[in-house]
């Protein structure tokens, strides 16, 4: 197929994946509320833990969001799975299967829709996150983070395809979005990763989402440096590269 | 009452040994109530732990016995959350009309229900103890402590069960009651489940100080943390009992309603 | 070259579990070809695996001309399918359907809209097109499946169970539109429950049971294998021997049923006039005379030993025609 068909394609997909949110109404509002929600809850909650001596931020606010982006990012991307795993149950997905568009092509429109959604929540969250007193990340922090937040719902979304190809079923969904949350929350999500403790610090440390949440905490706590950014970038595009591979694999294998 | 005491008490506790099989025999619903709790736990003690070291942390052995019994009320509340479901599905399917045709007290159904919660509730305990013990905190109340907190988390599980029941006969839909489910996250975020009510924010604080739920976790956490306190104890108990008596009054009256509307 | 080929062609799934047990099978190009069987018999395995869904795990499989295996992209481009869930989206209108399988086979947009239109003009959709395929009736959903199968013009056409759960009108009118393309040129393989359909439709019937074929060949040199049409005959005064007397000189007589007297016709419709003629000239009263043909369902029978699912049409549930 020539590239301007393969690219059609992905235009048509990232339109149906729309249809969800437009045509459907309330059907987007609880996943675009959700890490808005969480993210005021955990604040209220944790924000004193910026008393401990070490903590890098006196606003836990601002040192939380890049967090809350990414469970954005994750509920988004996760929701394409559980999409995927209706569409196959329901036999829509025969429909794109037997036809000649290449498979990474296929893959490609289902992902990338969730980049674009991934926005929608995010905006909300960083709405609510200024007017409490966020601190202004400048125009390079904002761009990364945005950036970030896009992969991590490309690297989700990846996810969830993966196991929607695997399990050919919606009541895998808690296993998508389960998967997704847990390898956020074991990063410095909570708290620096000098004062995390135990077997958390550990893992943390070696976990590549630490480096990607690192990177979109940049502007909200600390400069943006090249430094903070590089390590998170090669995180997001190896992670995303792993996944999608593992989906592409999936998505050839539904045939045996 | 509808059939005698006698009889009513065998139909609960047929209900309530159905409730029992369905909960335990199908892992895969069981495991998001305790594993998720618990892995919850586990990053937040991991994530937070250092809080310890702040003045106004109270007196713990350590992080994670301060957090059981916040991770133990979650998973009582996602227990009542999924007893609502089971419920509001043996409605969808017609199988409550079938119970309600017979000559027994209609408060039996709702009763059988909680006690499958109820049992939920004492394994949920247990489990946490257990998880407390082998990760190195101490039951400062001792084995006597240890019973009151099983006995104390099984109420807790029969007081949410019983407001889960509620939703449930209100609704007749098991999908209202399961799109309550985030709103467990949300009135735990206002209690004192996850940090102490001094260090809270705005308006957390203020809603932690009045939340029954923060009674219900002080009394449970007393037990793990310190020596037997009365005060938290009865002031724990005293907020599962107003929690219960709303969740069965709300039940009785949702039923009532049902039963009119036919 | 033929437009479908299968040698000995195999599926079995996890569990020992076998689908397709080897199947051979030529069609040429041209040809309506129908795999008629119960629930089961591994038709749909059968579309899934020439349509690339599927792996064979034995036996190989060739769609215009292309291995199904070795050279998927190149079968899928030569293929139309509507398969058996009408896998439609209930959120896009029937107009954004079609034009998004004009995509996904790589049509340029114009084109890909300028062919949506005139799809749904013939397949009787155009007013209804805009709606959303939620609000689409059964009939009018097949009816878009068939279309949006036909966007990119495919020399093959695999069509699974098109017309289940279809009111007789609507099921006619898919008929009407299969002939028709048919008569274009597009060959069709179709799988069916209904004797009817693979009576009416198909230019050669392929009988599977349990992953094998068990009879193969036109519904008209299938039926004269089974037997031949018989007369049943029914006196007014109910009296069978002089009747039996006169038919045996016609055929072969068969056991009387139900008080009627039976004779096999050897040319079927054109014995029936000699018959009348001599009961009328015997001075017999006839109270009824049925010509009854060998069925799909008698050559089921005849092969498997039951009778065919679904063969009895009046018992299905009809659908309440599109508006």
């Amino acid at each position: 197929m020539s590239l301007a068909a393969d690219l059609a394609t992905i235009r048509a997909l990232m339109r149906r994946a729309l249809n969800e949110i437009l045509r459907v109404p309330g059907a987007a509002i609880p996943g675009v509320l959700a890490p808005t929600i969480f993210f005021l809850g955990l604040t209220a909650v944790f924000g004193n833990l910026t008393l401990l001596p070490g903590f890098t931020s006196d606003s836990y606010q601002s040192f939380l969001i890049p967090v809350s982006l990414m469970q954005g990012a994750g509920f988004t991307g996760a929701a394409t799975g559980v999409n995927l795993a209706r569409d196959i149950e329901q036999g829509w997905f025969d429909r794109l299967l037997a036809s000649p568009s290449p498979r990474p092509v296929l893959l490609a429109g289902l992902v990338a829709s969730a980049s674009l959604r991934s926005l929608i929540p995010a905006t909300v969250l960083l709405i609510v996150g200024f007017s409490l007193g966020v601190h202004w990340p400048g125009p390079g922090g904002l761009a990364i983070a945005l950036l970030v937040t896009m992969g991590m719902a490309i690297v989700a979304a990846a996810w969830g395809t993966t196991v929607a190809l695997k399990f050919k079923t919606q009541s895998a969904s808690p296993l998508m979005q389960a998967g997704i949350l847990l390898v956020i929350l074991t990063t410095t999500a909570y708290a620096p990763l000098e004062l995390l403790t135990g077997w958390l610090q550990e893992v943390a440390r070696y976990n590549p989402v630490t480096q990607i949440v690192d990177a979109a905490r940049q502007g909200f706590v600390g400069d943006v440096t090249w430094a903070e950014t590089w390590p998170g970038l090669v995180a997001l595009i190896g992670l995303a590269t792993l996944l999608l591979a593992l989906a592409l694999r999936g998505m050839r294998r539904t045939a045996d | 009452m509808t059939g005698g005491l006698a009889t009513n008490l065998r139909v609960v506790g047929a209900l309530g040994r159905r409730a029992v099989r369905q909960t335990f025999r199908r892992p895969q619903l069981m495991a998001p109530i305790l594993i998720f709790p618990t892995l919850l736990l586990a990053i937040q003690v991991g994530g937070a732990g250092r809080a310890v070291d702040l003045p106004q942390f109270p007196e713990v052995n350590g992080f994670l016995d301060f957090m059981i019994a916040g991770a133990m009320v979650q998973a009582t509340m996602l227990a009542g959350n999924s007893g609502g479901i089971a419920l509001a599905l043996d409605i969808e399917m017609g199988f409550t009309d079938r119970l309600l045709a017979a000559p027994i007290s209609r408060f039996a159904i709702v009763l059988g229900r909680l006690v499958g919660t109820a049992a939920l509730g004492a394994a949920t305990a247990v489990w946490f103890l257990a998880i407390a013990l082998i990760f190195g905190a101490q039951i400062e109340g001792g084995v006597g402590g240890a019973l009151l907190i099983v006995l104390l988390v099984t109420l807790c599980a029969v007081a949410f069960g019983s407001i889960g029941s509620a939703i449930a006969l209100r609704s007749g839909s098991a999908s209202v009651v399961q799109g309550l489910f985030p709103l467990v996250f949300v009135i735990l975020f206002l209690s004192t489940a996850f940090f102490p009510e001094s260090l809270l924010l705005e308006p957390a604080r203020s809603v932690a100080e009045w939340n029954p739920l923060s009674f219900i976790i002080d009394g449970v956490r007393d037990l793990v943390i310190s020596t037997f306190t009365g005060t938290q104890f009865v002031e724990g108990l005293a907020a599962l009992a107003l929690l219960a008596a709303l969740g069965l009054g709300l039940s009785a009256a949702a039923m009532r309603g049902r039963l009119q509307r036919g | 070259m033929p437009a479908i080929e299968t040698r000995d062609l195999q599926r079995v799934f996890t569990g020992d579990v076998v689908a397709v047990a080897g199947v051979d099978l030529t069609i040429e190009r041209g040809e309506i070809y129908a795999f008629l069987g119960p629930n089961g018999a591994g038709k749909t395995t059968m579309v899934r695996m020439l349509t690339t869904l599927l792996r064979p795990t034995g036996g190989s499989a060739s769609v215009a001309g292309h291995d199904v295996v070795t050279e998927a992209g190149d079968v899928r481009r030569a293929i139309g399918v509507a398969l058996q869930e009408a896998a439609l989206d209930p959120l896009m209108t029937g107009r954004e359907l079609i034009q998004l399988q004009a995509t996904l086979h790589g049509l340029p947009g114009d084109e890909g809209r300028s062919r949506a239109e005139r799809l749904l003009a013939w397949i009787g959709l155009a007013n209804a097109a805009d709606r959303r395929v939620g609000t689409y009736s059964v009939g009018m959903r097949r009816r878009l499946d068939l279309a949006s199968a036909l966007v990119h013009e495919p020399n093959i056409l695999f069509l699974d169970e098109p017309t289940t759960g279809l009111d007789p009108v609507s099921r006619k009118a898919i008929w009407e539109e299969v002939d028709k393309l048919n008569r274009e040129g597009t060959t069709v393989f179709l799988t069916t429950e209904y004797l009817e359909e693979a009576d009416q439709l198909a230019d050669r019937v392929g009988i599977i049971d349990d992953g094998r074929i068990v009879a193969e060949g036109t519904p008209a040199a299938l039926k004269a294998e089974v037997g031949k049409p018989h007369l049943e005959v029914v006196l007014a005064d109910g009296t069978m021997e002089r009747a039996e007397e006169i038919l045996r000189r016609f055929g072969n007589p068969l056991p009387s049923k139900d008080g009627a007297a039976l004779v096999e016709l050897e040319h079927g419709a054109a014995g029936v006039a000699p018959v009348v003629r001599a009961l009328d000239d015997a001075g017999l009263a006839v109270e009824s005379l049925d010509l009854v043909r060998p069925t799909l369902d008698d050559v089921f029978v005849a092969k498997t030993g039951y009778h065919l699912e679904g063969s009895d049409e009046e018992t299905s549930v009809p659908e309440a025609s599109e508006n």
